[in-house]
């Protein structure tokens, strides 16, 4: 009798634990075992970073809406996301106002060639304040962190001067000169990410090449550039975008001639609409504004379609390039 | 001391084959440094004390010594209020950019299937949020957030904060968005930091009892605090080539204007550039001071 109730409490107790277990399993699989693995950890985190993205976002789509909607739907309020037809008008419009072709070599030109050389003499200079051995090494890095901090409008009516002294103005290589000689747009910033990579790299190497006979230029394009990969490449992206949106700067030298798409779209307004000359700034014109974001739609896509292409190597590169440290 | 000629003239040479070769990757760096940043620097300020006119064939300097200085301040009655208001917003949207960079990089840091087109979507601003697209989306109202109308919360902030602050709140509110796109540098610069501290710190505490949130407020966030100053000072010095930056258009205002001209606009943004450099010093000593206090304790 008592071992049957016995038997019975016992087998409770063990359905008790069962089910303890059962419950426990199902809170690791909801709950996790820390707070970031769990299922509803996960949901939470998918909700926020998805509402919040739709905010973030929500230019661009007003951005692609706009530029879809015809004539009656642009001046009627009650349309507002989705065009009730989609026309292409807006984009032809854009791209015969933009000179697309023509600008688009442009800017690209700019951007890639002036990309390119600062990805080098970024490079070099970097190296240098690194690893080299160089006089007043302290103060040249305080120098070059310096050119970071002044901002361009206080140099730029000297620099004018300069660059029409030496007959630069509205040609590629106003950007492509001082780029070259490690003064190109946020260079600065670009130097000290190489100086921070060069620097994370064990000195042995250098020595095992040098004990081999390698000249110092032997040294670092053979061995150090190649080595930088990572680096190269995101200095070169961010410099890439960076070239290709700038405005304040192609505004002052590249006003006429050889313009990029910054300046065509600055202009847009005067070309869609000759009667309004000046003045056209900052007056939202209903009409004109499907065309506007065309226009804007035109020049982010060839770096968008950059950055989707090459994105996962960028945020890896960035992780590894120590940027940070 | 001295020693023998033949000596010196080797450790000169030991020297000349030491450093020559970190000049010469040096060289191009300096020689565009000299031509394109301390002329041009050296330049403007020349041009700041001086009134110039621009005569055929050049410029007519005038000295005037520090005369537009002073009327930055007690003639122009539009500079000095632009600044502080630009100031004012500047102080609030530095701590908006790196305390949302720093919640953003949190939940990218969590490890779940499809993060890195998350971390895809929040890296695409820095593609276009510099320059004319951006301020063609200002021009045209995008990036408001819909509850600020929707629940009329203008009133509210002016009750809360009042007066001239409330036009600055509100200000900031109304383009959130927009200011939020600029922080996709600094949230991949927060997540490559949390990626220095070691995994089997936070294993080790876990061990020893502390919730995640323990472990938030004891080691991930003074881990990053170092990120934060960099955040901080990154973005100020982002914000200082805002494309609506008043500022920056008075600026360039005064110069093409006739009475004022070229010398005047250089003194100007000398007077921004110091208020930003000292903005810059400020922070970068309370992070610097703060940080060395916790070191003292640990």
């Amino acid at each position: 009798m008592s071992a049957s109730i016995w038997l019975q409490k016992a087998g409770k107790q063990a359905k008790g634990l069962l089910w303890g277990r059962r419950v426990q399993k199902a809170k690791m699989i909801v709950l996790g075992r820390t707070l970031s693995d769990g299922l509803l950890a996960k949901l939470a985190i998918y909700a926020l970073l998805s509402i919040v993205a739709y905010l973030y976002l929500q230019p661009l789509l007003y951005m692609v809406s706009t530029m879809l909607k015809d004539m009656s739907d642009l001046l009627d309020p009650t349309v507002k996301w989705i065009p009730r037809a989609v026309t292409w008008e807006n984009l032809s419009k854009a791209f015969k106002g933009l000179q697309y072709p023509v600008a688009l070599r442009n800017t690209a030109l700019i951007a890639l060639s002036c990309s390119l050389a600062q990805v080098l003499v970024c490079a070099m200079t970097g190296y240098a304040l690194a690893r080299l051995a160089l006089p007043f090494k302290g103060l040249i890095t305080a120098l070059v962190i310096l050119t970071f901090l002044i901002p361009p409008q206080v140099i730029i009516i000297p620099l004018y001067v300069i660059f029409s002294k030496l007959g630069l103005l509205n040609t590629l290589f106003v950007f492509l000169v001082p780029a070259l000689f490690g003064q190109g747009l946020k260079g600065a910033l670009f130097i000290l990410i190489f100086r921070q990579f060069f620097r994370a790299q064990p000195a042995s190497l250098e020595e095992a090449a040098k004990l081999d006979g390698a000249s110092s230029f032997r040294l670092f394009f053979r061995i150090m550039l190649p080595l930088a990969q990572s680096a190269c490449l995101v200095v070169f992206l961010f410099s890439f975008i960076w070239y290709w949106n700038m405005y304040y700067e192609p505004s002052m030298f590249l006003a006429n001639g050889f313009t990029p798409l910054s300046i065509r779209l600055d202009n847009l307004e005067d070309v869609l609409n000759p009667s309004l000359l000046g003045n056209t700034h900052f007056i939202t014109n209903p009409v004109t504004e499907g065309t506007k974001m065309a226009a804007a739609f035109l020049i982010i896509l060839p770096p968008l379609i950059l950055f989707m292409v090459l994105q996962r190597w960028f945020v890896a590169g960035i992780e590894r390039t120590g940027i940070v440290e | 001391m001295s020693r023998p000629a033949p000596y010196r003239r080797k450790a000169m040479e030991h020297h000349a084959k030491r450093y020559g070769i970190g000049m010469l990757f040096m060289l191009p760096w300096m020689i565009g440094f000299s031509a394109f940043v301390a002329v041009p620097v050296g330049w403007s300020m020349f041009m700041s004390l001086h009134k110039v006119a621009v005569v055929p064939g050049g410029f007519k300097y005038d000295w005037i010594g520090l005369q537009n200085y002073r009327d930055a301040f007690l003639k122009d009655n539009v500079f000095p209020i632009e600044l502080i208001t630009y100031f004012q917003q500047m102080l609030l949207m530095v701590p908006v950019i790196v305390i949302f960079a720093l919640l953003i990089s949190l939940l990218l840091n969590q490890k779940f299937p499809g993060r890195f087109v998350y971390r895809a979507l929040f890296f695409l601003p820095v593609i276009f949020a510099t320059g004319q697209v951006l301020s063609e989306l200002f021009s045209q109202g995008a990036g408001d957030i819909p509850f600020l109308d929707q629940y009329n919360l203008e009133p509210l902030v002016r009750q809360y904060v009042g007066g001239e602050l409330a036009k600055t709140v509100m200000e900031v509110l109304g383009r959130i968005v927009l200011i939020l796109w600029y922080s996709g540098v600094q949230i991949l610069i927060f997540i490559a930091g949390f990626q220095t501290v070691s995994p089997s710190i936070y294993e080790a505490v876990r061990i020893d009892g502390a919730s995640p949130w323990d472990s938030f407020w004891k080691i991930t966030l003074p881990a990053s605090m170092p990120f934060v100053s960099l955040n901080m000072l990154y973005t100020i010095i982002d914000l200082f080539t805002f494309p609506l930056n008043p500022v920056l258009k008075h600026i360039r205002d005064n110069m093409f204007k006739v009475d004022t001209g070229y010398g005047y606009a250089s003194a100007l943004a000398w007077i921004y550039f110091a208020f930003i450099f000292a903005l810059i010093a400020i922070v970068t000593g309370l992070f610097s001071r703060s940080m060395s206090k916790r070191r003292g304790r640990a």
